[in-house]
């Protein structure tokens, strides 16, 4: 029985071990600095033990008993330690409290266990003796999970599945006591039940840690996901639900089948309408085909080049389904060609003319992204384009970023073209903005392909006005080597992110 | 229970559970930083090098082949590019450019893997001043500039310019854009910056007494105003103690600049180098703010490489000359052809000395010549030991030593604060950051792979001992010194890296110490000897692109109005 208990103290010191080194790697992962992030995690944990140990002292009675139940809520709160992290850390407001409450919790629980242990042992050993051994299993126990962690658990098992294996063996481990003392505690079958249970839960939860996770990141959309996977580019997600399908690109909203007609039909359809015969169109961007379904409405339209740099998507909306009706299988009509490259690259080493180019990229959210905006690019597209030509830009929201919008609208002119700024309203999204950009003067389309839903002569006439509120209050122009636009987006987002 | 004894269990647990939570980290970083790519040691070739210098060169056998050129010229680095750049545009074709190296570009040499090319050294350019008329000649070539605009300001290529952001620096913990020090600065501090930049600006837009700018680029063309030269009798440090500059930021600022340009500190450069580092650049352009600089993923090597081309047939390279002797009607050039292993002869008019100055001690010398080459008749010889002492002086004009390290890695790292500029600086590191090869590519991929060029200049030590240091580290050591220094910008970043190269610059720049620009021995060091004419940009005092093609230029003229006459 002594011996029993002394491997006890060995398995229970490991297992507190394991979750102290897992809260400070999760720490570290989720909120970088990983040296602040380990000392103050030690500390708060370390501390905690002590409050523990300290609030041993008020057991009195049943101590055995208590034991057993320390056990299992040490592993319960131990083992879902890290699953729990990784799956509130975008949904808390203040993750540092959460992160910070679990450590103590299992601090205080871990600092009970030995004292508890020490006092069942003490009838059964010499007061040096006890001493001596208890620490020895313990000093050893820490020494082997210290060498687990780094060697074995991170790299084989990761840091969700470790810790439920751990919890697994504290709730082990009050089995075990139940039945090493199943003489002396009363209710032995509830406790070990209870015992049982908490080991199966944890069980499970090493088994489906993978669907977990991803539950865990459906939370994150409202709706459920019906295909996700991350490509070297970005990671796809999309949801469906009822009869509405949205897109998401590394959590950005990018159509929502609800009301993306209104997006696409803005995006296209004044450009390409103004237009006599246009023939050879350039998508840039897009790759969910949305754009080229408009583009297929004008029978003069001979070739669309699409280009898109991540060939999943351009696949996904190519696929017969779902998706692919959205689009009214636009991806696999026999005029467009699909080109999976980057598209500033490709542009300058093209020799192709076109009479249209529709311009839909992420947003200038970063340094990468604002050279797609700037006025090289620009002079890039100008030459691709035909006599006569004409392009439109989508350009972030006139009314969340006024000044990145005019300053997408002033780059454009500030390398030769006629600019014609507008903007819809569209939902899902709020108030967007596009340019049209021209080599000669716009001329207003004389009609519209029939049955538009939303751009008519009267609408697109209201979108060309601009109340106050969108009125730039900054001038600039975008160029590689300032990337104003970048800097403009920032603040103007942040500051809209920051308010809500 | 007694009390003591549940104190002793809290006591011994922490103990316990402190040391050990302490071994994991410790082992987990361990685990981490296992380096599990491969290092190579490159370089230049030393063993070509020290053969020439100790003389142990094969000796041109008696029917050793020997060809006629009329101008040779000798080093295939910028400097030595230039001059066959110059030599070629104005008609003269008759002439063959011998590179030690297998590649020409020497300091402004690349590298290149799958995932981009890299600078070994030399990464930019500042924009042209209005009087650095050959950079602006040789950018219009190139199409690095594009035109004039109303203003008669220069429109630059906007791929070449460095793009945004250009700058950032790591201190206290996180990024900050821009290197100037910015975050935790004191009043005094702040107010000694702007007096600083307003100096610095006094100096920019200074011109001296004789109608030239203060501080030129090339600097042959700064005036020879004696308010100003006496600048070059004082060390920078002397001169920041003199005007008061005395804070730790901007301190930490004029070192970290004069290892940048100089890889030397400012107790060892003259006022008038550290100077001229802020006051020199005053170049603009139609399309960028001051202080912009045009770059390439294989930095200077770029350059190197389009001269290359344009001298196509002109270059010799794997071509050591270990002799080159003046004679009354021309020189003689003997040289050792690595690839056919044999000693050659080259008998011409002219001949440009473009390799490093220090060299010509070992190389023009007639003690040393191969007797089957000497011809008879004045060699050298006169002029040499009229100026031995001041080759004395100049063997001990010292050059500071370089490493410079092209690491691979799997993704960006960005760290703390603002993101990934194309230089980042860490305020508390003696190396100089590192550079980022991708930097000018228009591609949007996210997370993709790499190149970053790491830069140290062994500035604290005597250029000898550093010297010696630089060679006897192993490519192991090297790397575990500059990982440790990396792992401080970017913890965790060795598990990133996939590749490291590194690159021992034995001789890496000039120094322009106190009275070495405007003294006496740069002044004779420009002689030519009989028909050798000098040209390196150890000839400016400074070691830059804009003084190695000045001084490869100018050399290339005087050879051209002599071979015209
Ligand atoms: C680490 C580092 C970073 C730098 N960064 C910059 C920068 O960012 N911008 C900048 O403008 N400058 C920079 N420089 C300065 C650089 O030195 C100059 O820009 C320029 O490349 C010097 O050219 P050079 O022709 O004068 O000399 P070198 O480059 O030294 O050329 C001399 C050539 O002679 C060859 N040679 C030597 N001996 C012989 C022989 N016996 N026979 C035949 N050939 C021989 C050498 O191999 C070499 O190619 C940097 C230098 C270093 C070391």
């Amino acid at each position: 029985m002594t011996y029993s208990l002394l491997i006890t103290a060995f398995v229970i010191s490991t297992c507190g071990l394991v979750y102290e080194l897992i809260a400070g790697t999760v720490a570290s992962y989720l909120l970088g600095d990983s040296v602040t992030q380990f000392s103050t995690v030690i500390g708060v944990y370390l501390f905690s033990m002590g409050i523990g140990s300290f609030l041993s002292r008020y057991v009195d009675k049943d101590i055995i008993l208590k034991f057993i139940q320390v056990e299992m809520l040490v592993g319960l709160v131990g083992g879902c330690s890290a699953a729990l992290l990784f799956m509130s850390f975008e949904h808390v407001e203040n993750f540092r409290i959460l992160l910070y409450a679990l450590v103590t919790a299992i601090g205080v629980l871990v600092g009970l266990e030995i004292p508890l242990l020490m006092r069942i042992l003490q009838d059964k050993l010499e007061f040096k003796e006890l001493v001596s051994q208890v620490f020895t299993f313990d000093y050893v126990g820490a020494l082997l999970a210290s060498l687990l962690f780094p060697l074995l658990l991170v790299p084989y098992l990761g840091l969700i599945r470790s810790s439920f294996l751990f919890g697994i063996f504290n709730a082990l481990v009050a089995v075990w006591t139940v039945h090493l003392f199943r003489n002396d505690v009363k209710g032995t079958f509830g406790l070990r039940s209870a015992a049982i249970t908490v080991a199966i839960a944890l069980s499970a939860g090493f088994v489906f840690s993978d669907q977990l996770m991803t539950w865990a990141e459906s939370s994150t959309y409202q709706e459920p996901i019906i295909f996700s996977k991350s490509t070297p580019y970005q990671r796809i997600v999309i949801t469906c639900k009822g009869k509405e399908v949205r897109l998401f690109l590394n959590g950005n909203l990018q159509f929502n089948s609800r009301d993306e007609y209104r997006y696409h039909e803005a995006l296209v359809h004044p450009a390409m309408s103004s237009l006599k015969n246009p023939e050879n169109i350039l998508v840039l961007g897009g790759g969910d085909g949305m754009a080229v379904r408009e583009l297929l409405k004008y029978p003069s339209v001979k070739t669309i080049q699409l280009v898109d740099l991540d060939p999943e998507m351009t696949k996904l909306f190519r696929a017969k389904g779902l998706l692919s009706q959205l689009n009214n299988d636009a991806l696999s009509d026999p005029r467009v060609t699909v080109i999976n490259q980057d598209a500033f690259v490709w542009l300058r080493k093209s020799k192709d003319k076109f009479d249209c180019a529709i311009i839909d990229f992420p947003d200038p959210s970063n340094f990468s992204l604002g050279k797609l905006y700037s006025d090289t690019f620009y002079k890039t597209v100008k030459r691709a384009l035909k006599p006569g030509g004409v392009c439109v830009i989508q350009s972030t929201s006139p009314y969340f970023a006024k000044n990145s919008y005019w300053c997408v609208v002033n780059t454009l002119e500030s390398v030769g073209f006629h600019t014609t700024p507008y903007h819809a309203y569209v939902p899902s999204f709020g108030d967007w903005g596009y340019v049209v950009a021209s080599i000669d003067k716009f001329e207003h389309p004389a009609a519209y392909p029939a049955n538009l839903r939303y751009v008519t002569d009267e609408s697109f006439r209201q979108m060309l006005n601009f109340p106050p509120d969108m009125v730039a209050t900054e001038k600039c122009v975008n160029k590689l080597n300032n990337q104003k636009l970048v800097h403009l987006f920032e603040s103007e987002w942040g500051e809209y992110v920051e308010t809500f | 229970m007694p009390k003591r004894f549940t104190r002793a269990v809290f006591l011994s647990m922490m103990g316990g559970c402190a040391v050990a939570a302490v071994s994991g980290k410790f082992l987990l970083d361990a685990l981490n930083a296992r380096v599990k790519f491969p290092i190579r040691m490159l370089g230049p070739s030393m063993n070509r090098g020290h053969m020439i210098r100790d003389g142990k060169m094969p000796k041109a056998a008696t029917d050793a082949e020997r060809t006629k050129t009329r101008v040779t010229i000798i080093g295939g680095g910028m400097a030595g590019l230039s001059a066959g750049w110059w030599l070629k545009r104005n008609g003269f074709a008759d002439f063959k450019i011998l590179e030690l190296e297998n590649e020409v570009g020497g300091n402004s040499s690349f590298g290149k893997n799958g995932i981009s090319a890299y600078p070994w050294g030399a990464h930019y350019v500042p924009l042209a001043n209005p009087e650095s008329e050959y950079v602006r000649m040789f950018f219009q070539e190139l199409g690095v500039i594009q035109g004039v605009d109303a203003n008669g300001l220069a429109i630059y290529n906007d791929l070449y310019m460095c793009h945004d952001p250009e700058e950032r620096l790591l201190k206290d913990g996180s990024f900050q854009e821009g290197l100037v020090p910015r975050r935790g600065l004191q009043p005094s501090d702040k107010q000694e910056m702007r007096r600083f930049f307003e100096v610095m600006k006094r100096y920019r837009e200074l011109v001296g007494r004789d109608g030239k700018p203060g501080f030129a680029i090339p600097l042959d063309l700064s005036s020879q105003d004696e308010e100003l030269i006496a600048l070059d009798r004082i060390s920078m440090a002397e001169w920041m103690k003199q005007n008061k500059f005395l804070g730790k930021p901007i301190r930490w600022y004029v070192d970290y600049c004069c290892r940048d340009d100089y890889g030397s500190l400012p107790e060892h450069v003259s006022a008038w180098a550290g100077i001229h580092y802020f006051a020199g650049r005053k170049g603009v352009a139609a399309n960028a703010e001051m202080n912009s600089v045009v770059t390439w993923p294989a930095g200077n090597g770029f350059l190197a490489d389009k001269l290359r081309e344009m001298l196509n047939g002109k270059i010799e390279t794997g071509s050591a000359v270990f002799n080159v002797s003046s004679t009354e009607t021309g020189a003689t050039v003997s040289l050792f052809d690595v690839k056919e292993n044999a000693a050659k002869i080259i008998e011409c008019d002219y001949v440009i000395f473009a390799a490093p100055r220090f060299l010509a001690r070992h190389l023009v010398s007639p003690t040393r010549r191969d007797e089957t080459v000497s011809s008879p008749g004045i060699s050298a010889h006169a002029e040499r030991s009229q100026n031995e002492p001041l080759q004395e002086q100049f063997e001990s004009a010292q050059y500071a030593p370089w490493m410079v390290a092209n690491i691979s890695l799997k993704r960006v790292p960005e760290g703390k604060g603002v993101g990934l500029a194309w230089d980042n600086v860490s305020f508390s590191s003696r190396s100089l950051g590192y550079v980022v090869a991708t930097h000018q590519n228009i591609t949007t991929q996210r997370d993709a792979p790499t190149v970053i060029t790491y830069y140290y200049p062994m500035a604290q030590d005597e250029p000898s001992e550093s010297r010696r240091i630089l060679l006897e580290r192993t490519a192991e050591d090297w790397s575990q010194l500059i990982l440790a220094d990396l792992e401080k910008m970017h913890n965790g970043i060795t598990a990133e890296i996939t590749a490291m190269d590194l690159w021992p610059w034995g001789h890496g720049m000039i120094r322009p110490s106190v009275g070495y620009i405007w003294g006496e021995t740069r002044k004779v060091m420009k002689n030519s000897m009989g028909n050798v004419y000098f040209a390196h940009s150890d000839m400016s005092g400074i070691s830059n692109f804009e003084e190695a093609q000045y001084q490869g230029i100018e050399a290339a003229k005087q050879v051209l109005a002599r071979v015209m006459s």
